[in-house]
């Protein structure tokens, strides 16, 4: 048996920052990321220089990376991470953050996520992804990742008996949730009709199975409970965190992702189960993904997705509050911003700070992440378990 | 139409190899010689065992369609120009999971031949045809 994963007290996670949404922008990610680090200060209280840790995700800050982005904002950390993996980057960020925090490398990290959508870049970025890409799916329609997902959704929906009817439940209860939220850039309520009529995109896909390009970061702030407390800052603690990367390479189509591999770590860690969670945020770049990872993750069992979501109200409020802001189906995918974007709105919901409507008495919620489709699936899975901090 | 559309070219310099076997008729998969794994997408080593003992052999083709859609939205022009577009995944008797475009009759559990075809740019691409 392996030594057991240290634990992560001592860390919180405050500033809940979100830059945006904008359909298209003609600002680079540069002055998102540059937006998202003035807010971060302001609402932290603090002065530029106390930022001596910096963790940066982004599609669109090419040729630059965090490197860069040190000069670009006139900072001198002395902790510094680059973290590419898309969907997956923001519990992957806050898991080397917070031990960052742990160890005295940084006191203060600035951890951010912002990408700009520029007309055309989105093909750009699709047509060179990944090597495996470029040779073996790119030129196969090039249609980005809805081909990838449109597979996994079919076979999905073969395998389980999983209906366009209950994916629509669940992408319709995210729209619930999204209305107030003010930074989602799809705020018209969506009836479960409006999903079925909506046009085929890659089938068995259609239009509200895909999400929207955007621009937009989000952002927040990793140090010790200590110096929360002492900045007067509501914070959330970090009950466990995993990761896991290129789960189940040999499994021909992925119905389940590393959370799997990873779930009876995360609980135990936390000393907590599903049933705990007031909340839970998944990455939701597609429904069948959202689902996958709420099957792997122990809401419902593997296959009985379809019961789970005709008899769950995944809506704040519901039987399982689920994606509380309208997740990246209804406020767009701003890149990496998207991978941040669970994590960003359960430091809000566990800190009083609720952009759209609040989980009442939220004391747990978790968050997971997915990123980086490289060939027929994303090889990035991370998931973490946060809770209230005592103020 | 539009007129100077052409299917996507850009590759990796590995698939030149899958071009030159579709010029002769073959379906060239990478095989390691250290440890006979058959991979696809084409990489510098072996995924399995990590030697760079590759040798491009042919092969039969035979596989199983594991999924399919049909695309109604591209990014590229020349598809775009040729609308809805069908593309399976399939699983080769070998092991490799592959995207392919599907000929018509090809479906969902499906045994399919797949081979290499020149498109348009004289590049190689993978094609699933009803057994
Ligand atoms: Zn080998």
């Amino acid at each position: 048996m392996a030594r057991s994963m240290e634990s992560f007290e001592g860390v919180a996670l405050t500033t809940p920052v979100t830059i945006g949404y904008e359909r298209t922008s003609s600002h680079s990610a540069h002055w998102f990321a540059g937006k998202a680090l003035a807010r971060l200060i302001e609402a932290a209280g603090i002065v530029k220089a106390d930022v001596d840790g910096l963790a940066m995700s982004s599609f669109t800050l090419q040729p630059d990376t965090a490197v860069a982005m040190t000069a670009y904002l006139g900072l001198s950390p002395r902790w510094l991470e680059h973290v590419p993996m898309g969907g997956a980057s923001g519990v992957v960020t806050l898991r080397r953050a917070a031990r960052a925090i742990q160890a005295g490398d940084a006191e203060i990290v600035a951890c951010i996520a912002a990408d700009t959508n520029q007309p055309g870049a989105f093909k750009d970025l699709v047509a060179d992804f990944s090597s495996f890409s470029r040779d073996a799916v790119y030129p196969y329609g090039a249609a980005g990742p809805n081909a990838v997902f449109a597979m996994i959704t079919r076979c999905y929906m073969d395998q389980f008996g999983i209906t366009r009817e209950d994916f629509g439940r669940l992408c319709v209860a995210q729209r619930q949730n999204a209305l107030a939220n003010p930074h989602a850039l799809l705020r018209k309520p969506m009836t479960l009709d409006d999903y079925l009529k909506a046009r085929p995109v890659a089938e068995p896909l259609h239009l509200l199975d895909c999400v929207m390009p955007c621009a937009g970061a989000e952002a927040f702030l990793v140090m010790s409970t200590d110096r929360a407390k002492s900045l007067g800052l509501p914070h959330a603690t970090v009950k466990s965190v995993v990761e896991r990367h290129n789960a189940f390479p040999d499994d021909p189509v992925p119905t389940r992702g590393g959370w799997a591999m990873e779930r009876e770590r995360l609980y135990e860690q936390a000393g907590l189960g599903p049933k705990d969670m007031d909340f839970v945020e998944t990455y939701d770049d597609y429904p069948v993904i959202a689902l996958m990872q709420l099957e792997d993750l122990g809401f419902c069992k593997k296959g009985e997705g379809a019961a789970f979501l005709r008899e769950t109200d995944l809506t704040v409020g519901g039987d399982l509050p689920h994606n509380t802001c309208g997740g990246q189906l209804s406020a767009g995918q701003a890149g990496a911003a998207g991978g941040y974007l669970g994590l960003v709105e359960a430091i809000r919901q566990l800190t009083g700070q609720a952009a759209g409507v609040a989980v009442d008495g939220a004391r747990f919620g978790l968050v997971s992440g997915y990123g980086m489709v490289i060939y027929d699936r994303c090889l990035c899975t991370g998931a973490a378990i946060l809770g209230r901090g005592e103020a | 139409m539009t007129d100077k559309a052409l299917p996507p070219a850009f590759r990796t310099a590995l698939w030149r190899h899958v071009t030159e076997g579709a010029r002769e008729g073959e379906l060239r998969f990478q095989t390691c010689l250290q440890c006979g794994q058959v991979q696809y997408p084409p990489r510098e080593v072996c995924g399995r065992c990590l030697a760079d003992d590759l040798e491009w052999r042919p092969v039969e083709g035979m596989a199983k369609v594991l999924s399919k859609t049909r695309l109604h939205a591209s990014l590229e022009p020349w598809f775009r120009d040729r609308l809805p577009v069908e593309v399976a995944l399939v699983q080769l008797d070998e092991g490799p999971v592959a995207y392919v475009f599907a000929e018509q009759g090809v479906d969902v559990g499906n045994r399919v031949r797949v081979s290499a075809r020149l498109d348009e740019a004289d590049v190689a691409v993978l094609w699933a045809s009803p057994r």
